[in-house]
């Protein structure tokens, strides 16, 4: 591997351009934040940037209008139902209609709906007994502090309380902490109350409104305001500036931009909003047995259940893939922070009036379909978009911490083992929501933010363990620990400075397309 | 520091999904259940010690499986390299009952040239109002394919412990009988590193062999 890399450094030094890029990338200290800033648009020699370009598999965004058709996305145009501007809808609803047979609407619904109030079920016998149980608890172990801590720890997410141990004898794991932690910072793809735990009790500024803005925090607010108020905005503009993080307050608007919903052209925007949200109740008209709602009263699972239903059955290739579900919950709490001001700790859905509800159900929707458009393979049969990417994280690891790499394979960890769930549901169930929320502010603003700017966040991320990682002396120390990694404090902070060198990584390996291979 | 044990044994657990796999392995690793889990993505790695005789303890390295089809991709390269299985199915879930023999198939044509000891699990018995597979057809069924058959409750923690300790007995039977051996390049079976207990010296060679540097 060594000799490869110092292979690869000859070379661009052979080059005079390359050379100059490969020391202003090398001068870099992975982590600073101005590095990340404005990371679109690298002060690269255009010469070489068009060869990085031709050899990667980056789009060419930098100098092309996001509007402006790339063969991936004429392709997407061609094949992508309902997506942009313009299109006729009930041509769409034909099409859309032609293409589905009925067993596989019936099957999709019978996975969405049986899967979701499975849980449902499950969860209210459960609420049941755990009341029932918190009784018997307080009259009992007093002492447990075990399970003090734990219960103290995970009270802002409800559903993640632990239940006391019954006396089954039980030798324990010598990893039992690990264990813990891992529970306490999973997040649930879908909050089993129609309460949004909405993280803000971590001291969060990505979901809550924080009380003191810094001076530069100010500034950026109002950059976003500018860009944003004018007639028309420039989305070119709004990606460099989104990269290194989107305001709270401007986020939701920011993020539907971003990801092609609404148009750059102000006017167009509310008639945009409005035709779309018809659309996608149509389609809940069209496919949607509202007979399935009886199964629930719970308002946010309805909707998260809608959500999926309908993007299953329009794409039957993929049909309901566990992880999808997880996809739609920063686009849900980010549009629902878009109706409520105050700062609160948890929210009742519920409580939003049924219109707006409706708004933010279609909005999640249509963004959630925009980012699994670029992703689908992740989901398809036998899911190549992941065991492509999860060899390509394997090949990238080895080139940048051979160490690492090297000490995987000696105790037969499979990169398949852990990092399939990294791509499966993008980091989500690795990281805090705060923490995915911040992760795509940038994503949206990354040319194939999703799709491709994630290995190299992966990448980032396992190297990050790397102290961790080479103090585990077995295969189970290294598995517990990869699935478990602790990252349950984590904020924009630490989000930032695994961006600043996953773009590094992104660019220091752009001109080895080869990595794809091994 | 690392417990004494005698013998590793890798576990695979497979059934529908929503059967509870994942909290009936959480209840015996972690000794409590938890109230909601997510879905599995993929396979989860558990590991627990178990004590067959006073003294003598089994290290298990539990496979977590997600039932979803669509996974089957991934889960099933986990067949090969395990030497027990609980195939779980929820008694309240007539379909997942009837997926069994799926299931098993499924095991069958991916663990060439090896064999899984496998238990059936009814799970959830503490819904016994709601039961719709009776514990007398379960038992026939596993009967057939000469598996054990046991009912547990993660929630209640019913029978959890006994599931996989049974198995665990098990399987260090045929071990003891030579019907499972130890094979190089197969995780199933690997032998502890105990006093007063023979085993291969490739074994302990191989080991000393992963020193890093």
């Amino acid at each position: 591997m060594s000799k490869r890399i110092t292979h690869n450094k000859q070379k661009m030094s052979n080059d005079g351009s390359k050379k100059q890029f490969w020391k202003r990338n090398v001068s870099k200290v992975p982590g600073s934040i101005q590095h990340v800033y404005g990371a679109q648009h690298p002060p690269f020699d255009p010469l070489l940037h068009a060869n990085l370009m031709k050899t990667g598999n980056m789009p060419h965004t930098t100098t092309v209008k996001p509007k402006k058709a790339t063969t991936f996305q004429e392709f997407e145009s061609i094949t992508s139902d309902a997506w942009d501007v313009g299109e006729d809808d009930d041509e769409l609803l034909a099409m859309a209609a032609e293409n589905l047979n009925i067993e596989v609407v019936m099957e999709t619904a019978n996975k969405v709906i049986e899967n979701h109030s499975k849980l449902q079920e499950q969860k209210q016998q459960e609420e049941h007994f755990e009341k029932e149980e918190e009784e018997e608890e307080e009259e009992e172990d007093r002492d447990d502090e075990e399970e003090v801590v734990t219960q103290t720890a995970s009270s802002s997410y409800s559903e993640n309380r632990m239940v006391k141990s019954f006396s089954e004898a039980h030798i324990a794991a010598s990893k039992e902490g690990v264990g813990e932690r891992a529970t306490l910072q999973r997040q649930q793809s879908l909050p089993h109350r129609p309460l949004i735990p909405l993280v803000a009790r971590m001291a969060d500024q990505n979901t809550s409104g924080s009380p003191v803005m810094t001076e530069r925090e100010a500034s950026r607010l109002d950059k976003f305001k500018q860009l944003l108020a004018g007639p028309n905005t420039d989305l070119e503009e709004l990606r460099k500036l989104s990269w290194s993080g989107i305001p709270r307050q401007v986020r939701p608007i920011t993020w539907k931009l971003l990801s092609g919903y609404l148009p750059a052209n102000v006017e167009r925007r509310e008639s945009t909003l409005q035709r779309k949200r018809q659309e996608y109740f149509g389609f809940i008209e069209q496919y949607y047995d509202s007979r399935n709602d009886e199964h629930h009263q719970d308002t946010y699972r309805q909707i998260f259940e809608r959500i999926l239903f309908i993007w299953a059955i329009r794409h039957p290739a993929s049909g309901y893939v566990q992880g999808i579900n997880d996809l739609v919950t920063p686009f849900f709490v980010v549009y629902v922070f878009e109706y409520i001001e105050e700062e609160v700790e948890h929210f009742d859905v519920s409580s939003l009036p049924e219109e707006v509800l409706r708004n933010i159900e279609a909005d999640s929707f249509w963004c959630m379909s925009k980012l699994l458009d670029g992703i689908q393979d992740n989901y398809t049969f036998a899911q190549p978009g992941i065991q492509r990417k999860v060899k390509a994280l394997e090949e990238l690891v080895s080139r940048i911490d051979e160490h690492v790499h090297r000490y995987l394979q000696q105790y037969e960890v499979e990169y398949l083992q852990f990092a399939f769930r990294w791509m499966n549901n993008l980091l989500m169930r690795e990281l805090p929501l705060r923490c995915t929320i911040r992760l795509w502010d940038t994503y949206q603003a990354e040319p194939e933010g999703f799709s491709h700017f994630h290995l190299y966040v992966c990448a980032a991320f396992l190297v990050r363990w790397r102290k961790e990682i080479l103090e585990e002396k077995d295969f189970q120390g290294l598995m517990i620990l990869l699935q478990n990694l602790p990252t349950m404090h984590w904020g924009n902070e630490e989000i930032s400075v695994l961006l600043a060198e996953a773009y590094r990584l992104k660019y220091a390996f752009a001109d080895a397309p080869n990595h794809y291979k091994r | 520091m690392e417990a004494i044990w005698l013998y590793q044994f890798r576990m695979i657990v497979i059934g529908d999904s929503t059967v509870g796999k994942s909290c009936l392995i959480r209840r015996f690793t972690e000794g409590r259940f938890a109230q909601v889990s997510d879905p599995t993505v993929g396979v989860d790695f558990f590991s627990r010690l178990v004590e067959i005789e006073p003294g003598k303890r089994i290290k298990l390295q539990i496979w977590d499986t997600a039932g979803q089809e669509r996974f089957r991709s991934i889960t099933r390269a986990y067949y090969r390299n395990s030497v027990g299985g609980l195939l779980l199915f929820d008694i309240t879930n007539r379909r997942s009952f009837q997926n069994v023999h799926e299931w098993l198939e499924e095991a069958r044509s991916h663990v060439q040239p090896h064999q899984i000891v496998f238990v059936l699990v009814g799970h959830k018995c503490d819904l016994d109002g709601r039961r719709q597979v009776s514990r007398q057809e379960a038992e026939k069924l596993a009967g057939s394919y000469g598996m054990r058959y046991v009912e547990t409750s993660a929630r209640d923690a019913i029978n959890v412990e006994k599931a996989f300790t049974e198995l665990t007995r098990d399987i260090f039977e045929l071990v003891k009988r030579g019907d499972i051996t130890i094979q190089e390049g197969w995780e199933g079976v690997k032998s502890g590193f105990v006093p007063n207990v023979v085993h291969s010296s490739e074994e302990v060679l191989k080991s000393d062999r992963r020193c890093l540097c």
